[in-house]
């Protein structure tokens, strides 16, 4: 069971950042106006627009129910679960020039305080090329369900594994021996090692859909071929607003569109995910770049009531070896799901997703193991949308995992989106 | 809501006046629709999660209206001619904004984008989701119900149209200047409605004194 009364402390992101009373208020007030805007948006039919058009709001708030996920399977961060959330996200996007944008997206997750998630900059520098800058809290450009992470593009209620699950490696702790990565399997939810940070922390994803990273991207070309590149301070499995590590992430994606019925999509990533106050207290003989490498495809064909979507992220992470039994190995992941939504009828669907998180194998003292324990997920589910801004889901998800206390589970979920 | 049912209510409503010849010998109703008010926005929501900007897109003509006859012989919802209509999705956009037809006539909805749409409606006198099909494809869509159908795309938010559905025949759609002409309306009094941008916004009492008469009814939309 979860430690009583001690989640805030574990949670890293808001440990700096206390809940004062003011922030609740500001968090209540952007959900009473998320809620209004929604609902005369829908009712308009039109998103809410301001200065003649040259603001534009747009929103969504949603509702996710489920029983308790004692498996810690839905968990994105030690206190916030995916099928247990109240999301109320407000974006705007106010056009400058006929050549620059400036794009925010604010949430509040559970009525607590609110997290900017996007504020950038997009200039478009010469009218007659598709080229296209951002610069600032941008979206990642590593794969395709990361923008379309809002709740009315997503079937279901849950988010794919490889963008969600927290692993047991972090970016502020390391182990120094292998047994002591091997005994945290299955416990990304809360994860302790002795070197760097020695509090119990949530461990990372392969890639984080929950924040986007700051820095530049670049876009190039469109249909049928498009590339984005950008250049960000954190990494996929641990976006940052402030560099914490000198090291910058490089990653891109290039997008193949030979019908509208097919994109494909190569995505690769690297970037240096290791803390600077890890570095600070290891060896000086262990210092050195310890990055995450990922590469990712994805595909996704629709025609008539189909949409089919794949998506595979393998992600590559180096830690410094400390004392025997060393972790020589790169550690590897992957992580793959595929889903299909098909409408029965106008306003009705019904969603499938299946999806594996698997780990290379690594020696130790207690014999040789994946250095996560691998995860199997089956989902089901169906979505009715009575008026064009609500949709409505249910879903069934198991869940299987090869170590941890629980290994197995059961949830049921349903969901209610707002959008405008 | 309300304006759009009590449109939906009106399009069923007959004069109860006497089985006329409705076709033929009648007067006609014509005018111009001046639309003053400010066309409400026609872009989508805040493209947060985009890449880069999107490509031009055309922006319906949202001034475009229709004229009707809230009340209308009987003898035009006895025999309504269904006929056949576009609705065109072309650079982005639903062409026309606002289509008029009668009860039993059907829509077709070609694809003229590179891109893939979506046609579909949650209204309540015809539901129907059409997919996503390619450009030069169509799908076609037979309503059977007067009122007014808001037609919009799953996959572009900014894209939507209307499509009202009458169960007679007295009614035109505005041209690009305003203008409307409703033909061969029997000698009475009736009620002209303009409908404009989601709602009715104006209705004005019109006589047709004899067939051949030709009724001159202008209006101002504020």
């Amino acid at each position: 069971m979860r430690p009583r009364g001690g989640a805030r402390l574990y949670s890293r992101d808001r440990v700096a950042t206390p809940v004062p009373r003011v922030r609740s208020i500001v968090a209540l007030a952007i959900a009473a106006l998320g809620v209004c805007l929604a609902a005369a948006g829908a009712q308009a039919g039109e998103p809410v627009s301001l200065l003649g058009g040259r603001v534009r709001l747009g929103g969504e708030v949603s509702g996710t129910i489920a029983p308790e996920d004692l498996g810690w399977f839905n968990y994105s961060d030690y206190e916030t679960s995916s099928l247990r959330l109240f999301r109320v996200d407000l974006m705007a996007e106010a056009r400058l020039a006929s050549f620059a944008s400036v794009l925010f997206d604010v949430r509040s997750d559970n009525l607590e305080a609110p997290r900017v998630y996007a504020l950038y900059i997009r200039l478009r520098p010469w009218a007659g090329r598709e080229l296209d800058l951002q610069a600032g809290l941008v979206p990642p450009v590593f794969g395709a369900f990361p923008r379309r992470r809002y709740a009315y593009d997503n079937p279901l209620p849950s988010l794919p594994l490889a963008y969600q699950y927290l692993t047991n490696l972090r970016e502020d702790a390391v182990p120094s021996r292998s047994e002591e990565l091997v005994v945290q399997r299955g416990r990304g939810w809360l994860v302790h090692y002795p070197v760097g940070s020695t509090e119990p922390g949530p461990g990372l994803p392969l890639v984080n859909a929950e924040r986007w990273d700051a820095g530049v991207q670049l876009r190039l070309g469109r249909e049928p071929l498009s590339l984005a590149l950008a250049v960000t301070q954190g990494t996929l499995c641990y976006p940052r607003v402030r560099d914490d590590n000198d090291g910058k992430q490089v990653s891109g994606r290039l997008a193949w569109t030979p019908s509208p019925s097919l994109v494909a999509g190569v995505s690769g990533a690297v970037g240096e995910f290791l803390a600077r106050e890890v570095q600070d207290v290891i060896p000086a003989s262990a210092r050195g770049t310890y990055r995450q490498r990922a590469a990712g495809l994805d595909l996704q064909w629709s025609y008539g009531y189909w949409i089919v979507r794949a998506e595979t992220v393998w992600s590559r992470f180096t830690l410094p070896t400390l004392d025997a039994t060393r972790i020589e190995e790169p550690l590897d992941a992957l992580g793959l799901f595929a889903e299909a939504r098909y409408k029965l009828r106008p306003g009705l669907y019904a969603a499938a997703r299946a999806e594996r998180l698997a780990f290379t194998e690594i020696p130790s003292a207690v014999g040789l193991w994946t250095w996560d324990a691998p995860v199997t997920r089956v989902e089901a589910g169906a979505g009715w949308t009575p008026r064009r801004h609500v949709l409505v889901k249910a879903s069934w998800q198991h869940n299987w995992r090869d170590g941890g206390t629980v290994k197995e589970n059961d949830l049921v979920a349903g969901q209610v989106v707002l959008w405008f | 809501m309300v304006l759009r049912a009590a449109l939906a209510a009106a399009l069923l409503v007959a004069s109860g006046s006497p089985v006329q010849e409705a076709r033929t010998a009648g007067g006609t109703i014509r005018g111009r629709v001046d639309v003053r008010r400010a066309a409400a926005s026609s872009e989508g929501r805040p493209a947060v999660t985009d890449l880069g900007h999107h490509g031009p897109r055309d922006t319906p003509d949202r001034r475009r209206g229709v004229v009707y006859l809230e009340e209308a012989p009987l003898a035009a919802f006895e025999a309504p001619a269904a006929g056949r209509a576009v609705l065109d999705q072309r650079n982005e956009a639903f062409v026309p904004y606002v289509l008029a037809v009668t009860v039993g006539s059907t829509v077709d909805f070609p694809n003229s984008d590179r891109v893939y749409h979506n046609v579909f409606s949650l209204s309540k006198p015809k539901r129907f989701d059409l997919g996503r099909y390619p450009k030069g494809r169509s799908r076609s869509v037979r309503f059977d119900r007067p009122g007014v159908v808001r037609v919009f795309c799953e996959i572009h938010s900014h894209m939507n149209a209307f499509i009202l559905v009458f169960a007679h025949r007295y009614f035109a759609a505005t041209d690009a200047e305003g203008r409307y002409r409703i033909e061969g309306v029997p000698p009475g009094t009736y009620t002209l409605a303009v409908w404009n941008d989601g709602s009715v916004r104006a209705r004005r009492e019109v006589r047709v004194a004899a067939a051949g008469d030709v009724a001159e009814q202008d209006f101002t939309v504020e």
